[in-house]
């Protein structure tokens, strides 16, 4: 009903190639997110399935149906802008019904739309206002109303809650999760908030200069990035890269602190069975902690390691070392924080760690 | 210490000002109270001085028997020539601006940009050169000496400078606006009457005020594209005044000229306020 398929959709402006074939499969109801730096192509993406910019080369089908060359209006997408773009002359209610009014949607209809949707969104008594008179969460609401009050096949999202505080992008977060649950419309989802990503996504798209570098659940994006670029891009604090030689043993030779350690890791037979003599080490800051006894196991390893400095979060610490120097983030209790200084004692799980090319950053499995 | 020396300055700032209004005030002065006087007062008395016995009779003349040329009906038909030259001329020159603006900022297309720089060049052509190419066209369509005529030539020259008011202004509004609007099912024609109108009354007031106080008061369209009981009120002024019977009656000259000055100040008066905002109306904020 609401698929979407993004088929080698390329778009260039001028001589620029901003989208370089694009290809993702959405199914009907997914909640799909798409993340990546400023000026990769994530609104020239959004546009053009929107129709609001033509494909350059490539197709989009939008359940099953070829909507490359429609109109943005006979696509039956919505889109909730960053910026909200609600119409300053009209009150809430007319914003909201405004798309019904230009579809020829009878008025009783869409009075009783605009009730249904502005009780969903708890905006009833907004209804008289214009949006000059609204605060930035009720403004951000009213777009969202607009893009419900027509039930469209698929919603487009661009970067929605860029523009709220900290508190209120929370408390949104939470409602589109639940209102997604509810309608269980297909959504593709801009975003640079990397939580945002996490908790909300069904799948995240990684993009890179107008190239899609990894296209999985949350889960497998954390766990197995594709190359060293989303590793670095998706976490915080951010992923450690720790550039190493590997000894003749397939093992890793880190310096730290004075000391010189091998690390064998799982890829270890790998390393020594394809001859690779440097790797860049990628090692989430939560799987360098104090020693916890309960985690001990084959692949976890305690050392002793020296630490600068020390950032105290809350519900943990991050504690900031050295190996091979360069520096390293380690997540601590905020307890052990707090001893945290020279000669620390600390175990390192080497059962998630990732490896990259050196030259390229593809991940070397 | 500073107190006092600031108050010395502000009052010498507001002599300052003083001066300078009254000078600028004074001609004005002169045409009111000279209307105002009879022939006799003028010639015997100062300039500046008060009507010993204020009387309307120069402005009856000059609106309604006053010679101008051959006829001696007053400024009266002339002024309703203007009338219906300004009127249509104004509303449509805005309109066209209106569309043309709004599709320069909003529907950007191959070679816009050059457009526009074109059209801007537009407002820099002096009206002397078009003189001539225009009284040809106007001949080839039947229309020399006509109001029609002369609607035509002020709506086109009209034009560049409405566009250009219009654009300006548009580009302001985000595009976000228009993409919105699209997605809503508005087609070109429902964005704007929808979007795009609601917001512009400063601008229309700033574009009506400009267009209805250039044509009104032109002189050389008038002069050169009207005929017979077509002829503006600019160039029923001149030959009023260039036309004498007997002796020269500046009361009566005073009052015309204030007959003809008068829409342009009464429309700047009414709608002043909103052009001054209008002319510094920046982005509108949601
Ligand atoms: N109309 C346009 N003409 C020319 N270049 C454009 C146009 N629109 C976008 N671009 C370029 O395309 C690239 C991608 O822009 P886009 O807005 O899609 O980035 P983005 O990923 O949404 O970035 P951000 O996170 O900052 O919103 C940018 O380099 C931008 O300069
Ligand atoms: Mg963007």
């Amino acid at each position: 009903m609401g698929s979407l398929t993004i088929s080698n959709v390329t778009k260039t402006f001028g001589s620029t190639e901003v989208l370089k074939g694009i290809n993702i499969d959405i199914a009907d109801g997914e909640f799909l997110i798409l993340v990546g730096p400023s000026g990769c192509g994530k609104s020239t993406l959004m546009n053009t399935i929107a129709g609001l910019e033509e494909v350059t080369t490539g197709q989009l089908l939008l359940a099953g149906e070829d909507v490359t060359e429609r109109s943005p209006k006979d696509r039956d997408i919505a889109m909730v802008f960053q910026s909200y773009a609600l119409y300053p002359t009209m009150n809430v209610a007319r914003n909201i019904s405004f798309g019904l009014e230009m579809r020829g949607v009878p008025k009783q209809e869409r009075d009783q739309r605009v009730q249904e949707v502005s009780t969903l969104l708890q905006i009833n008594h907004l209804l008289d206002r214009k949006p000059s008179q609204l605060s930035g969460g009720q403004r951000q609401r009213v777009a969202m109303g607009r893009a419900l009050a027509r039930s469209p096949r698929v919603y487009l999202f661009d970067e929605p809650l860029s523009n709220l505080d900290a508190k209120l992008r929370v408390e949104m977060r939470t409602e589109i999760k639940k209102l997604h649950k509810r309608l269980g419309t297909t959504i593709v989802y801009v975003t640079h908030d990397q939580i945002e990503a996490m908790t909300l996504a069904d799948r995240i798209a990684v993009m890179k200069d107008g190239v899609v570098q990894q296209l999985g659940t949350p889960n497998e994006i954390y766990d197995n990035p594709a190359n060293q670029f989303v590793a670095g891009f998706m976490g915080s604090p951010p992923m450690n890269f720790v550039p190493c030689e590997v000894n003749s043993d397939g093992s890793l030779a880190i310096d730290t602190s004075g000391h010189s350690l091998s690390l064998t890791i799982p890829q270890s037979s790998t390393l020594k069975a394809q001859n690779i003599s440097r790797v860049i080490l990628g090692l989430r800051p939560e799987m360098l902690t104090e020693p916890k006894p309960e985690r001990a196991g084959d692949s976890v390893m305690a050392l002793e390691m020296d630490f600068d400095v020390t950032e105290p979060m809350g519900a943990d610490t991050i504690a900031i070392g050295e190996w091979n120097g360069i520096e390293i983030l380690a997540r601590l209790s905020p307890e052990a924080g707090l001893r945290a200084g020279k000669s620390t004692p600390v175990q390192v799980d080497l059962s998630k760690v990732v490896l990259f090319d050196p030259e390229s950053g593809e991940r070397i499995r | 210490m500073g107190n006092s020396n600031m108050s010395i300055g502000r009052y010498a700032i507001y002599a300052c000002l003083m001066i300078f209004a009254v000078l600028y005030l004074m001609p004005l002065y002169v045409m009111i109270t000279t209307s105002l006087k009879d022939i006799e007062e003028i010639r015997q008395g100062n300039l500046l001085s008060l009507p010993a016995a204020p009387t309307l009779y120069a402005w009856a003349k000059a609106w309604g028997s006053a010679c101008t040329g051959s006829e001696c009906e007053g400024l009266a038909p002339f002024f309703f020539n203007s009338i219906r030259i300004v009127v249509p001329a104004v509303l449509i020159s805005t309109l066209i601006g209106a569309l043309n603006g709004y599709v320069l900022a909003k529907w950007r297309f191959r070679g816009s940009e050059f457009l526009f720089a074109a059209l801007l060049f537009g407002c820099f052509i002096p009206f002397q050169v078009i003189l001539l190419p225009m009284a040809r066209l106007l001949a080839t369509f039947g229309l020399a000496n006509t109001v029609t005529g002369l609607v035509l030539v002020h709506v086109i020259y009209g034009v560049a400078f409405t566009t250009l008011f219009f654009r300006n202004f548009y580009v302001s509004v985000p595009t976000e606006l228009v993409k919105a609007a699209q997605l809503d099912g508005a087609n070109f024609f429902q964005i704007f009457r929808h979007i795009f109108l609601p917001i512009s009354l400063p601008i229309f007031t700033v574009t009506i005020i400009w267009q209805f106080t250039q044509i009104w008061n032109d002189f050389l369209f008038g002069v050169v594209y009207s005929g017979q009981g077509t002829q503006p009120i600019t160039v029923a002024l001149n030959n009023l005044v260039n036309t004498s019977v007997g002796g020269k009656e500046y009361n009566v000259d005073m009052a015309a000229a204030l007959i003809a000055a008068l829409p342009t100040l009464v429309v700047y008066v009414l709608a002043g306020k909103y052009f001054v905002r209008g002319l510094t109306a920046g982005a509108v904020k949601g």
